[in-house]
Order: structure tokens, then sequence, then C-alpha cells
């Protein structure tokens, strides 16, 4: 018996040693033979696209936006997130905004030789309004080439944000699409994809036959790894720029450095802002305590948004006051100073007491909150406990839960859950506070301001796109709180030192294809 | 106490003592600690193991020592629930095949079959998936599981008993089904069930963790010993040793305390079988 649990302790010594031991290899290898004109790149298993390289099955577009790379688009976003142009040559839009027309480049053809032309760009979009499984295209009729290089666009109903929407969607070859085209891409962009081993890696290269700059780099080579592969990677010298978690920040690599990108890829939760009640169809929502808006407006001052930057995401993120800090719609009136002191009086004015076990409540509702985190997302853990931790000083009794997305939607109706948005267009503040559904009410967490509603139906209808960004603002402008942002978590990546990956974009939601978004302006020292 | 320590018998009773309320222990305490178990403090967190916090910290600042005793406690209460009420399952489906006639035998026989031809983890993964997973679905599911080998046995054991020559005999002198089973058949069974109940636990401990370790157990806020040591995976490229080494050498030492406490239980019921 001794014997068999010494061999016990002994298996699990050797098997902890040997996960241990692959720390201590750091070595530079891999330089010689490596060239100036191609980088490799280590991305997370879950930014390789399941359905291939097609726009109509997600790349670019859906959850995670990025720039399409194979393919041209007609806009792009700037570093700025206003509109710039890439085919398109000239944009209007017409006063009752129900036409859009756009001319494109004529010097433009696919990487198979072909011409692009107005024809290519209406069977894009209307072959995406009818099959896009990720991509909203309700808001158009139907895309009409009027010239050889003029396209019409028109709408259901008047939608300013089109150009955000034009910047994700790539131009596909209506000679060359089939059922197939996700694995063969053919399109007009910066570089085309060579070769696709699924599961491991796709490899780009610059395509001659673009018409923008030549690029520096002509072989992008991306690899998909899990986080301690990746890091294993670049411990071996085998990746040149590979994404990490905070959790690594604190470790370091010679040849690497660690570099943080800012993004708009932010962590909130909602607060359900009716009473609990029954719909017909017989699902809960709403929670009482939530409901008060006193309440809400304490919690978004109690929270200490430095604290969890620096103990969660090891000091890198910004704090977040909206769904879109730092966009060209983002109203500063969001920022909210933080004050406990204030927030404990707001509710103590508002009725609701701190009782003998230091729990505040009202009327027989108890202040309590528990906090739901997605499973397996160490980040969200951590910020649902220590913002339990921060609204326990309140006087609310906090817990936290694990729960999977099986399930979260539903429970969200009636609880907080820790989310994370952040994207490059509008849509989203009116996809999260917009009421839609048949009982008045937003999706993804119970709650409906008219007013607000107005304002962004309004910043919808305008004809000019400047003109829409100060409604989105003033759309902001109320006190109601139903979500507390927290914070923008930088996206962090270990980068060989003398590669330069030029200016980046403030990133989206998404911690994958953003990087490359301008792979064509990398250099190498 | 000497007169204990003198033979064989005696040092197996103390051991079986001292292993009882070592288990009793741990179980105890992790009940008590099962709200510390959850405090998170971010300013404390991937502390190595020191004074003030002997198995160390993790990611969210929370204490390794109390986390690893709430999780074995949790894992040894759950263990010995299920091996409970399997080993009532197997006695009641054991002697049932045995003395319910020929359909009932080779229907449970089937069943006994059909369970133990399925991998173990498996069945487990899809019973607690069906319960909802959560506690109820691994206790569930690590009962359904864990029955057939002892009933298999019961079942040969009674089918032995009525074939021998006294139970023959008691009925012939006209002793009810009754009588024959409390006199004759259960002071039999007794020390195969109970042996059979406690060389269980290891396995349901185990199971426990293997389960709550693929993630189809508990919420991962909770500290079972599987969610731990899965958690701790995550961080051994970082270095932190203390998530996984300690937490594990301990399930491992209570898997073994169990073990050894079968075996003790089972040669002292059954003093035949303490000198093979």
């Amino acid at each position: 018996m001794k014997k068999r649990a010494l061999c016990g302790l002994l298996v699990l010594i050797m098997i902890v040693a040997t996960a241990c031991g692959g720390g201590s290899g750091a070595e530079e290898a891999g330089d010689a033979n490596r060239t100036k004109d191609q980088v490799i790149v280590a991305m997370g298993p879950g930014s390789e696209p399941e359905a291939g390289f097609d726009p109509a099955y997600g790349w670019g577009a859906g959850e995670h936006v990025h720039e399409p790379l194979i393919q041209s688009t007609l806009t792009v976003t700037k570093t700025d997130l206003t509109i710039g142009y890439d085919l398109a040559t000239a944009m209007t839009c017409s006063d009752d905004g129900l036409t859009w027309t756009v001319t494109i480049r004529d010097d433009v053809v696919f990487s198979d030789g072909q011409p692009l032309t107005a024809a290519d760009v209406a069977f894009t979009y209307n072959t995406l309004k009818t099959s896009s499984s990720v991509n909203d295209f309700t808001m158009m009729r139907e895309a009409v080439a009027t010239g050889e290089y003029t396209v019409e666009f028109q709408m259901e109903h008047p939608y300013s944000i089109w150009p955000y929407t034009m910047a994700i969607t790539g131009i596909i070859p209506e000679h060359a699409y089939g059922p197939d085209y996700g694995q063969n891409p053919i399109g007009s962009g910066r570089y085309k994809m060579v070769q696709w081993d699924k599961g491991q890696q796709v490899i780009f290269e610059a395509n001659e036959l673009y018409y923008g700059d030549e690029p520096e780099l002509k072989k992008v080579t991306v690899v998909f790894m899990d986080e301690d592969a990746a890091f294993a990677a670049v411990k071996a010298g085998q990746v040149d720029i590979a994404y990490t978690a905070s959790s690594y920040s604190g470790q370091t690599v010679d040849g690497y450095s660690l570099a943080a990108y800012e993004s708009v890829d932010n962590r909130g939760f909602n607060l359900p802002a009716v009473k609990e009640s029954m719909l017909p169809d017989g699902t809960i929502i709403g929670n009482d305590f939530t409901s008060d808006v006193t309440v809400r407006q304490a919690i978004n001052m109690a929270v200490d948004r430095n604290v969890l930057i620096d103990h969660v995401l090891e000091g890198y993120g910004s704090p977040a006051y909206s769904v879109c800090d730092g966009m060209p719609w983002y109203s500063e009136e969001n920022e909210v100073s933080r004050d406990p002191a204030k927030a404990a009086e707001l509710l103590d004015q508002a009725g609701w007491n701190v009782g003998a076990d230091g729990i505040r409540s009202k009327n027989g509702v108890r202040a309590e909150l528990e906090i739901l985190y997605i499973s397996g997302d160490s980040v969200r853990q951590a910020l649902a406990a220590e913002v339990g931790n921060q609204l326990k000083l309140l006087g609310i009794e906090t817990s936290i839960r694990g729960t999977s997305w099986d399930t979260a939607y539903d429970e969200a109706q009636r609880q907080p859950l820790i989310w994370g948005w952040g994207a490059h267009t509008p849509m989203e503040l009116y996809n999260i506070y917009h009421s839609v559904d048949v009982y008045g009410l937003a999706k993804y967490s119970p709650y409906a301001n008219s007013q607000m509603d107005d304002l962004m139906d309004q910043a919808l209808a305008v004809s000019d796109l400047e003109a829409s960004y100060e409604l989105w603002k003033e759309a902001q402008n109320h006190d109601d709180v139903p979500w507390i942002w927290l914070v923008n978590a930088d996206h962090l990546y270990w980068v060989r030192n003398g590669l330069n990956v030029a200016e980046q974009k403030l990133h989206p939601h998404g911690h994958g294809w953003s990087l490359v978004n301008n792979v064509d302006q990398w250099t190498w020292n | 106490m000497r007169e204990l320590w003198k033979n064989r018998r005696g040092r197996t009773i103390l051991g079986i003592f001292v292993t009882a309320v070592l288990l009793a222990m741990i179980c105890l305490a992790g009940w008590m600690w099962s709200d510390e178990a959850l405090l998170t403090d971010l300013s404390q967190k991937n502390l190595a193991p020191c004074w003030a916090h002997p198995f160390g910290t993790d990611f969210m600042g929370r204490d390794m020592f109390i986390r690893t005793v709430t999780g074995l406690s949790m894992s040894i209460r759950l263990g010995v629930l299920t091996a409970f009420a399997s080993a009532v399952l197997a006695a009641l489906l054991g002697i049932g095949a045995a003395v319910l006639g020929k359909t009932a035998d080779s229907v449970i026989t089937w069943a006994i079959d059909l369970i133990m031809g399925i991998p173990h983890i498996l069945l487990l993964i899809l019973i607690s998936y069906a319960f909802g997973k959560g506690f109820l679905g691994v206790a569930v599911g690590i009962t359904l599981t864990h029955w057939t080998s002892l009933a298999r046995i019961l079942r040969g054991e009674v089918l032995q008993l009525s074939e021998s020559r006294y139970v023959k005999m008691a009925r012939k002198l006209g002793h009810g089904a009754g009588y024959i089973s409390r006199v004759h058949m259960i002071p039999h069974i007794l020390p195969q069930f109970f042996t059979g109940l406690i060389l269980m636990f290891p396995h349901a401990v185990m199971h426990e963790a293997s389960i709550t370790f693929l993630g189809f157990g508990l919420s991962p806020e909770q500290p079972a010993i599987g969610i731990i040591l899965s958690e701790s995976m995550k961080y051994l490229s970082m270095g932190y040793w203390w998530l996984s080494l300690l937490p594990g050498a301990f399930l491992v030492a209570v898997v073994l305390l169990f073990h050894w406490l079968g075996h003790s239980v089972s040669a002292l019921l059954d003093p035949d079988s303490a000198h093979v």
C-alpha cells in the first residue's frame, strides 16, 4: 500500500514537472532563415473562419468585424473610425435617404484577371441580402448597377450609417462565386489566399494585381493556436506576433516585447430596468431591485473601474463609460466620476436602508444581485467577482455564478450578466438600447426609453452621416443607466523586435483579425 | 491503547479510526469554509505558498488551501452519498436478480452488461447532462454508473447461497423466505456489501473530480477539486505550479486513504482474505 501511495505522488510530481519544464527554453530561433518580406501571426483557434473566407458567411462581418483583406470593400473605416474610400470614388445619398449612389474605380481587377464592375458590386449585395447568415441587410431593397462603374442601392427605409455596412462587405466576383467560394476565395483585395490547412494555418500572398500601393510584406501566414501554445511558440521564436492575455503580461521573452493596442472591446453588465413580471408567453423578466433607476445610478457611481483595470487586466485597459468609447458617435456625457459616498447617499434617500445584517432593503425587497458570467472566461469571472466585492461595500448582497450562452440570454432578462461588446458601427447602440420586441423592450436586457428610441430612429433617417453622429450622441444623454460599462480591454500581443505594425485602429470586440487590418502597411526595421 | 497496538487486528482498527477521523475533519472543515472558499481578493492574486496562504492563491486571489479542503470536502460528501446510493441500488438489483426468477435475472444482468459495456465517463457525462448538470447531475450520474460490479457480485453470492445445503435444509424444515434471508443470507452478504460500498468511495471521488474537470459538473466559481485542477492547467506555462501540484497531491492522498480504508475494513470483516 505504501508503495502505491508513493507511486501516485511520484507520477503527479512528474506530470507537473514536465508541464512546468517547457518554460525554461527561451531562445531566439529561426532568425537566420527569416526574410524581411513575410510575417507569421498567431491567432486564437476561434478566429479561424468556420465557413471559409466568404463574406456571405461571416468573413469580415458578424460579431467580430474586420477588413476582409482578400476582398475589396466600397468604403473603409479610417483610424478615427470615420468613413474613407476603398473601391468607391464618390458616394451620395438622396434627400429622402432611400437611394445611395456609389461610383467605383475603373481600374480594378480580381486576382484572376477579370475586371471588377458595378455588376459585381450589385451581385454581392443582392447575394448577401438573400444568403448572409450574419449581417443584417433588411434595410436594403435592391442593389442595381446603373452604369459600368456606378451602383445604386435602393433602401427599404433610410439608413444613414450604410457606409459602415459597406466598410465590412467584401466584394465577390459574379463570375467565380459558388458554394465552394469560401475555400477558394477570389477577390480584388491586397492579399490572396494561397493555402489553407484547416485547423492550423492560412497563408496569404500579396495580390500583384492590386490597384493600391504594393505591400511591403509579401507573405502573411496566420497560425491558429491556443493561448498557451501561442506563448510557447513565442518563446521558441516560431511566430513574429502572437495574441496573448493579460494574465501573461508578467512574463518576459527575449527578442519580443508586449504590445497593447487600445480597443473598444468593452466589458460591462446589464441591469434589467423593469420590475419582475411575466410576459404573456410565460417567461419571467425584470428585477425588482435594479428596476429602481436610483439603484442603477448608484451602482454606476460606486464601481471603481481603475481597480478593475489594475487587478483584472493588469493595467492593460481603459475605463469604459459606454458601448462605443472613442468612436465618432460617443458622447462624453456618459462619463461618470466615482463617488461611493454619494452613491450610498442616493440609496439612503431612495429608501434603500441598511438593515441589521448590513444589507439594504426597501419595502421587503432585498438589495441582492447574482452576477452571471460565461464559464471558462476567466477575465469575465474576475470582473464579476471584483464588481461583487465592490458592491458589497455599498450594502448590496452579491454572488456570482458561471453560465453558458445556451441559457445566458434568457437569464440576462432577469439578472446582470457580464457582456463583451464593441463594434465599428453605431448600429450597436441601436441593438442594445432600442426597443425591438413585441413587448416594446430592448433585446438583451429589458429597458425602454421612447425618447432615446426616437433619437436613434432620427439618426438613421437623416441623409447626412456627419449629422447622424450628433443625433447618436444626443440619444445617449440620459440618466437611465440600463447598462454599467466597466472596462475596455486592450488587445495584447507579443511582437518580435523590429516588426512595426503601423497605426492600429481602435480594435473592436474579438481578439483576432482586426490586428491585420493594416498588414499591408507593416514593415520590418 | 497498548493492547490495541500489539496485534495486527488492533492496529488495523486504530488505523481505520484515525483515517475516518481525518476524512471527517476534512469534510467538516470544508463544510464550514464553504463561504470563505468563494471569497476573492484581487490584490492578493497568484501568490506562491507562504505562511498566510499555505497553498498559495489563484488568479482571483482565492486561498487555495481553503479551496482545496472545500473541494475535497465536497468530493468526499458527494462520494459517500453516491457510493451509498449506488451500493443500495446494487444490493436491491443484485438480490432481486437472484431471487425474483429467470426473467428478472436476465433483465438485470442485461442491464449490468449494458452499463458496463459503455465507457464510464461517457455514460457519466450523458446522465449528468440529462439531469441538468450541477450537483444533482453529478450525483445521479455517479450513482447510476457505479452499482454494476457490486450488483453482479451480490447476485452471484445469493445464487450460490440458495444452492447451499443448509439453506436447502432450512427450506425443507419449512422456514419461510423471510426467515432464510434474515438468518442465513444477510449475514453472509453484509461483509461483501460493506467492502463494496467503501471500495466504491475512491471511484466516486475520482469520477466527481473528472467530471468537474471536464466542465460538466458545477459552476466554475465553486470549489470542486476537478474545477481547481482544470483551472490550474491554464497557469502551468506561467510557472504557478502550486495551483495544480498541491490540490492534486491531496486528491491522490484522499483517494488512497479511502482505498486503504476499504481494504482494512474488508480484512476485518472477512479475516480469510487478510492472509492472502
